[in-house]
């Protein structure tokens, strides 16, 4: 299995779109949470200026990490599998030694391994952002703990984890990337965010946004130190709740990649490869 | 399964719904050490056949053994190279880096990449992209992907598609010398000329059905010689009454004789010793296109 993933290792990196994806994940992620809103007027934050100092490095970058990290990694995950369809390149490994499954199990453990990249990517950039700022501010720079940040960068690739699982589903049932992605991102606007925005006045609708990507991210970014108000004005990824607790909201997500990697195993396993 | 068949398949069978019948019913089977040219017309299902026994596609029903082992199970893929219709290659890796994902999935070392380069003559375009091959250098580098695991059957679907007269020689030599080290070669093409010369044995697909399955010399049936004399019809009386001669059928104007080609100075002899003008005597065999083309001819195939 070693050599498996170091195969695919080498097909991810040296993809183009894995560094395309990366380098604007990682702009975007530090426009939107630093320099934009501290340029604007950083005494509209929630808590003042202080919330781009290192101390809030943590709660200030995980909100982005459930919609529009989950974004980026859905296409990753889609690209993964999607395009081997098109460039029948799965059908050269299917006739390889390791069944089906080896293959996807390879795909998905170098997939794993490429989101570490884009948690890392943010939040390096992310303290670089919150020490200048501090500097410019003339105030101390108190760095959240060790034990904060090893759980924000952990819940970080946990929500990413689970939009790229989805992203492997959805290339698969598409058998391409144009589609899959053209779905995604349908489901994580439409699905998730209009269900998700009037589930506060159908209450009817609050167990099927329970189990939803945007709710679970969101109420473990919340549990991490983000605050509402960022969470609720968060543009087409804005979140009202409800929250869940961040064990239910850890479990739900595990159990989401879960059915994702199950439910793309049937497929790949069931499926001719014409 | 005998252990000298490399494929036996029974009753092999693949319908997508209830019109399209791809392979019905097929029964083949390939012998060790052998180079066995699956010929068919496009559409024939060749491709489908071959996908089936690598375990792309499932069969609707009717079994399939490769290697002793079910199509597609790690323990068969092990020792089989395929190449199944264009090569597929990730277009942004270079030919070696292709190579050595594909032998990272085969769990073969890394230096058989520089082994197979080599043998199919890229090494010198290894280090460039595989989307700027040519056609025929992606054939090669498909061809080298399928030696990749040194496999004791190689399964080659259409591998001279593409290429010109030039490389379609040189690929039909390769093939050749591929089968002359011991190793079974499974040979599908739609290319009478191609089959004729590298294959021990041929199959012959039409309607998802093996119409036909021999030897080359086989599948072209008795030899026999051609007569043009006059007067014709006193020269097919002579010949029917000759011993050793089969049968005498009149074509165009020229009297085709199943007999040993050996016979042809005896017969020459006898027709002039009537007084029968003899203008041209030749042995004559049907040329596997004749033969190709006669199995295949009511076939309407939508595969």
């Amino acid at each position: 299995m070693t050599r498996n993933v170091t195969a695919e290792l080498l097909v991810l990196r040296k993809r183009a779109a894995t560094w395309i994806l990366l380098g604007i994940w990682t702009l975007l992620g530090i426009f939107f949470s630093y320099i934009i809103p501290y340029a604007l007027d950083p005494e509209d934050a929630t808590g003042g200026v202080e919330d781009f100092f290192p101390e809030s490095l943590a709660g200030n970058l995980i909100v982005g990490f459930p919609f529009f990290g989950g974004v980026f990694a859905l296409m990753l995950g889609v690209f993964a599998l999607g395009s081997e369809f098109g460039w029948g390149t799965l059908k050269t490994l299917f006739t390889q030694r390791p069944g089906r499954l080896r293959v996807l199990a390879a795909k998905l453990i170098a997939l794993g391994i490429v989101l570490v990249p884009f948690v890392l990517s943010l939040f390096a950039a992310g303290a670089v952002a919150s020490f200048v700022i501090a500097q410019i501010e003339d105030a101390p720079a108190n760095w959240p703990s060790a034990w904060l940040l090893v759980r924000a960068l952990g819940a970080g690739w946990l929500i990413l984890a689970a939009w790229a699982t989805l992203g492997v589903l959805l290339g698969v049932v598409s058998r391409g990337t144009s589609l899959a992605i053209g779905v995604g991102i349908l489901y994580a606007l439409v699905i998730e965010g209009l269900l998700g925005a009037i589930t506060d006045s159908v209450s009817v609708l609050e167990p099927i946004t329970n189990v939803f990507l945007r709710a679970n991210g969101y109420s473990i970014a919340a549990a991490l130190g983000a605050s509402f108000d960022s969470i609720e004005s968060n543009g087409p990824g804005s979140y009202n709740g409800p929250f869940v607790g961040s064990v239910q909201a850890l479990a739900v997500l595990v159990a989401l990649i879960g059915a994702f990697v199950a439910l793309t195993g049937f497929l790949l396993r069931r499926r001719d490869l014409a | 399964m005998t252990s000298n068949l490399v494929i036996e398949t029974r009753g092999l069978t693949k319908r997508y719904g209830d019109a399209i019948v791809a392979v019905d019913d097929l029964e083949l089977r390939v012998r060790r050490g052998e180079v066995y040219g699956f010929l068919g017309p496009n559409g024939a299902g060749k491709t489908t056949t071959l996908r089936m026994l690598l375990g792309l596609v499932r069969p609707t029903s009717g079994t399939a053994a490769v290697l002793g082992a079910p199509p597609g199970s790690p323990e068969g893929l092990a020792r089989i190279g395929a190449l199944v219709e264009a090569p597929a290659f990730y277009p942004y890796l270079s030919g070696r880096d292709n190579l050595r994902v594909l032998a990272g999935y085969a769990g073969v070392p890394d230096g058989r990449v520089e082994a197979v380069l080599d043998e199919v003559r890229l090494s010198d375009r290894a280090a460039d992209r595989s989307s700027t091959y040519s056609l025929g250098m992606k054939q090669r580098l498909g061809v080298a992907a399928a030696l990749l695991k040194d496999p004791e059957l190689l399964i080659l679907d259409e591998p001279t598609n593409g290429l010109d007269p030039g490389g379609m020689a040189e690929m039909r030599a390769f093939i050749r010398s591929l089968g002359e080290g011991g190793r079974t070669v499974v040979l599908s093409s739609h290319l009478m000329g191609e089959i004729e010369q590298v294959s021990d044995r041929v199959g012959v697909i039409r309607a998802g059905s093996l119409v036909a399955e021999g030897t080359v010399e086989e599948l072209r049936g008795q030899a026999g010689l051609r007569v043009r004399a006059e007067p014709q019809a006193e020269a097919a009386r002579l010949l029917v009454a000759l011993p050793d001669v089969a049968a005498v059928t009149s074509v165009d104007g020229v009297l085709d004789v199943t007999v040993d080609t050996a016979r042809a100075p005896a017969i020459n002899r006898a027709l002039v010793q009537a007084g029968i003008a003899v203008s041209e005597l030749y042995a004559q065999k049907a040329s596997l296109e004749d033969v190709f083309l006669e199995l295949t001819a009511s076939g309407d195939d939508h595969r």
